[in-house]
């Protein structure tokens, strides 16, 4: 069947945990873009949902990380975070899609590593609590590596999201899509907070077009570029009197 | 280096409540139990957040790691960013 629904959504902790720093007006923009998907979500007679979301080191650490993991768990648990402000929740998985997700991906040259234990941290309980408060659809989870250097090519990503449609046009079950994450942003980091518009709406306006050759053709050096961009930023610079650079601190993990 | 091993311990008291806790009775003797620099050592048991962030430390790391301290937004950007 044809994709059900789909979506893509910040999973920013603070829109629960600390909903009442934000302007009214803007928590109300935000509420009311979520209730809005969650009525499509209802409407669109979903059965099952695959979620894409980022490893928060909540799963994995060093001693051994993948790019993509598939969960084949028959249930979930979360979230983690005492602070976080949504209720512990159990939520079905879907062992068999996340199988058939598998099988695929591995005919189709690309080899997810899977799991039958994970974790839901914000990442993926704060999208879930405004999609879907009752938690009663399947999800399979896809967690990626946005952690640890090196991550995968734009160009995997969006083979890897071919398989996935591949998989959910073929199913008998209606398939709905929620990715979730940010786009020019670095939690935690030095420019916590500051985003690169331009790059974004660059971004977005190239996925609205569909323009699929673009989007895989985005490279590390454009990435990049978005994030020295950021490091330079003039708020930043304000604050701090000075540029704001990373002053010898080495990622290379 | 020894980053890995600092960033493991950070991660191990974010994530293992047995750790946390062992780490709240005396970060000193938990440090212990890794394999850190004396730099690292230091920095660590001294809760030195922008040393820690010097030193490598991911900030999906650093900040859950803060917050089991109740560490205020505006003061952690400001000692990651030296200000």
């Amino acid at each position: 069947m044809p994709i059900s629904f789909a979506c893509a959504v910040s999973h920013a902790p603070g829109m629960t945990a600390w909903a009442n720093a934000a302007a009214a007006a803007q928590k109300d923009r935000i509420y009311g873009g979520f209730e809005r998907l969650r009525g499509e979500l209802d409407s669109s007679g979903t059965e099952i949902l695959v979620l894409l979301t980022s490893e928060h080191w909540a799963n994995f650490f060093l001693d051994h990380m993948g790019a993509f993991c598939i969960g084949r768990a028959a249930a979930y648990r979360g979230p983690i975070e005492p602070w976080l402000q949504i209720d512990k929740a159990e939520v079905k998985g879907d062992p068999a899609l996340a199988a058939e997700l598998l099988e695929t991906s591995y005919d189709e040259g690309i080899e997810p590593s899977f799991a039958y234990e994970l974790e839901f941290d914000h990442g993926t309980m704060v999208p879930l609590h405004f999609l879907m408060p009752r938690m009663d659809r399947p999800v399979v989870p896809i967690f990626f590596n946005t952690l640890a250097e090196p991550q995968p090519t734009a160009r995997r990503c969006l083979a890897f999201g071919q398989v996935i449609g591949q998989v959910a046009a073929r199913s008998p079950h209606r398939i709905g899509l929620i990715a979730t994450g940010g786009l020019s942003h670095d939690p935690g980091e030095r420019n916590h907070g500051v985003i690169d518009t331009d790059f974004d709406q660059q971004f977005m306006s190239v996925m609205a077009s569909g323009n699929t050759e673009r989007l895989g053709r985005y490279s590390r050096a454009e990435l990049a570029a978005s994030r020295r961009r950021r490091l330079r930023a003039p708020e930043l610079g304000r604050a701090r009197g000075r540029a704001c650079r990373p002053q010898g601190r080495d990622r290379r993990l | 280096m020894s980053l890995y091993a600092l960033q493991k311990l950070i991660r191990d008291v974010n994530r293992k409540p047995a750790c946390r806790d062992a780490y709240f009775q005396s970060a000193e003797k938990f440090a212990e139990t890794y394999d850190l620099g004396d730099d690292e050592r230091v920095a660590l048991v001294s809760m030195n957040v922008g040393a820690l962030y010097a030193m490598g430390v991911h900030g999906l790391l650093l900040r859950p790691f803060t917050l089991l301290r109740n560490m205020p937004e505006p003061d952690y950007l400001k000692a990651i960013r030296g200000e």
